[in-house]
């Protein structure tokens, strides 16, 4: 008895997940008569690639895809190597007003983008970045460092102060005992912590939106978001490029799975 | 190790000089600033200076390309009294509580389907996470697809398949439906957050204490309402509270489903703010919509800093 209705709770949660993204993919796969007919609503007949063709020759898809993997690329790298040096100092160095910073990240980590976007903005227009990518690599640490550092912290703690210290002993230097002791052991954590900041410079919206108005600098998510046409063939190619922006992030998300569901629950609830 | 249980606070980097700057900045001060110098650096210049600014700007009445003009709380005073604001407010917190009282349920089905002895549980963990780790945009534009009047499959199955409906439903652009339809896209991306939390929470409950219930004959109900709940208060709180700052907060979903509308029906605060900054170009209060709620949303910010901070120590 309970084990059908906990058998029939996941087959519903299940569907209600999985649909949208079965239902984008067949979209992007059917012909512009099948989707105006509703005939076969639920499987492509013919399986056409037209909406592949279209939004690679005849929309500015591949420039934004290129655009999306330099900035979530740069600003990964930047906030994991910022990220897990400053994750360490606080989790571990003693040093006046280590728990002032502590804090600090946390509280920046909660401070939402949609309070900080038109000072950025301003900012970014200052530095003579805005309408560039290099504006959003330098803007997009405002919300991946803090967050990266304190999964990082969490991570760091639960690694045994012993085995610095019997490093240390050994006659490692501080700096050697981090570098050769406790970052390796953090490594799992430094990927999820990486992959993170990689799906949310990845995903990020909102900034993207207001710094960038050269059609040919978008990135992926406000590239997509500017296909709503209302028209039906419209449909189509957006549905392909809405599962070609999704791929990399659920590829790197299957083979890294394990990893990621860890550090989310390490990096918000538990240490 | 012999080491650990003889450890004393300060013995790891007591080395044999200790000079006068060793005790007032710490005994690890040169690498500790060394490495938290690059995040102070850009917690200051990418969150703290922009956070001051926008709330001097909040006092100014700024045009986009003018300089700003100081005006006191003149801002924040008109927006009180300006009904358009005021809709986006009341909006804001039934988006907000509605979509988090629903994915706390649905999170907490979920933690305990997944916490059961069922096949391939890390599999469907897994898939459950999806809507989490995809991206948010892409959701919303599968949704606004499926919600589509015409030909979106949502009024398809209602009419042409289970026939419970005469005619389909607009349910983006009728004021009835459109507020529960973006509630429904937002509790879709959030639930598998609370999720996998709860179990996480879940499986750091003794079972000793599953044990013990058992034997003093309480049911699965009682067993849930006595062991596992009380075990979860701090995580659900913890959950609980950043879901309330990132829903009120959330831009995408609503901006790209609905842009507020119809009619001013689903209009958010962010969405708001961006309108009047970018579409009225009225800087000013444009950041004043953003910081009107900044009291509330600060207290909130601090009690869960502080509850992270202990859930961390636990």
């Amino acid at each position: 008895m309970q084990t059908a209705a906990t058998y029939g709770f996941l087959g519903a949660l299940l569907l209600v997940v999985v649909f949208p993204f079965y239902w984008m993919t067949v979209t992007s796969l059917k012909s512009e008569e099948q989707m105006r007919s509703l005939l076969s609503m639920f499987w492509p007949t013919p399986v056409v690639l037209d909406n592949y063709r279209q939004l690679l020759a005849r929309t500015d898809f591949l420039a934004w895809f290129g655009n999306s993997v330099i900035v979530a690329v740069s600003s990964t790298f930047v906030a994991t190597a910022v990220g897990t040096l400053g994750a360490y100092g606080l989790a571990r160095l003693r040093f006046l007003g280590r728990a002032f910073m502590s804090s600090a990240v946390l509280i920046t980590y909660l401070v939402p983008p949609a309070i900080l976007f038109i000072p950025l903005y301003a900012q970014i227009r200052a530095l003579g970045l805005a309408d560039s990518r290099a504006g959003l690599i330098a803007a997009y640490p405002s919300f991946t460092v803090p967050f990266v550092t304190w999964l990082l912290m969490g991570y760091f703690e639960s690694i045994p102060d012993e085995l610095e210290e019997s490093a240390m002993i050994d006659g490692a230097t501080r700096f050697g005992a981090f570098w050769r002791v406790v970052l390796p052991l953090a490594a799992p954590g430094v990927l999820a912590a990486g992959l993170y900041a990689f799906t949310q410079a990845w995903n990020e919206f909102l900034y993207a939106l207001v710094f960038i108005t050269d059609v040919k600098l978008r990135t992926l998510p406000v590239g997509l978001s500017t296909f709503i046409t209302g028209d039906v063939y419209g449909w189509g190619y957006l549905m392909a490029g809405a599962v070609l922006t999704t791929l990399p992030v659920i590829l790197a998300y299957i083979y890294l799975q394990r990893y990621m569901v860890e550090g989310l629950t390490a990096g918000s609830v538990k240490g | 190790m012999a080491i650990s249980t003889a450890r004393l606070p300060g013995t790891l980097a007591a080395r044999p000089r200790r000079t006068g700057l060793r005790r007032w900045l710490g005994p690890d001060y040169r690498l500790g600033f060394l490495f938290i110098a690059p995040t102070a650096v850009l917690v200051l210049a990418l969150v703290a200076y922009p956070f001051g600014y926008a709330i001097y700007l909040s006092l100014t009445r700024k045009y986009v390309g003018m300089p700003p003009v100081f005006v006191g709380l003149e801002n924040y005073v008109r927006l009180t009294g300006d009904g358009f604001f005021r809709r986006a407010v009341q909006n804001s917190l039934v988006f907000t509580f509605g979509s988090v009282g629903v994915k706390l349920v649905i999170g907490m089905v979920m933690a305990l389907v997944l916490n059961s002895r069922i096949r391939w549980r890390s599999f469907w963990t897994g898939v459950l996470l999806i809507p989490w780790v995809a991206p948010t945009v892409v959701s919303a534009l599968n949704f606004l697809w499926i919600f589509d009047y015409s030909l979106g499959v949502l009024n398809y199955m209602l009419v042409r398949v289970l026939h419970v409906l005469p005619q389909g439903v607009g349910w983006l652009s009728e004021p009835g439906t459109a507020m529960a339809s973006v509630i429904a896209v937002n509790i879709w991306r959030g639930f598998p957050f609370f999720g996998i939390s709860f179990l996480a929470g879940m499986k750091a409950i003794p079972a000793e204490l599953y044990e013990a219930a058992a034997v003093d004959g309480a049911g699965p109900v009682q067993r849930f309402r006595h062991v596992t709940l009380p075990g979860l208060k701090t995580i659900v709180i913890i959950v609980v509270l950043l879901s309330t700052i990132w829903t009120f907060n959330d831009f995408q979903i609503v901006y790209i489903l609905t842009r507020g509308g119809p009619g001013g029906a689903t209009q958010v605060l962010p969405v708001f703010t961006y309108e009047m900054a970018f579409g009225a170009q009225r800087l000013g209060e444009a950041i004043a919509v953003a910081l009107y709620m900044l009291p509330a949303m600060a207290a909130v910010i601090i009690v869960l800093a502080r509850y992270m901070r202990r859930g961390r120590r636990a």
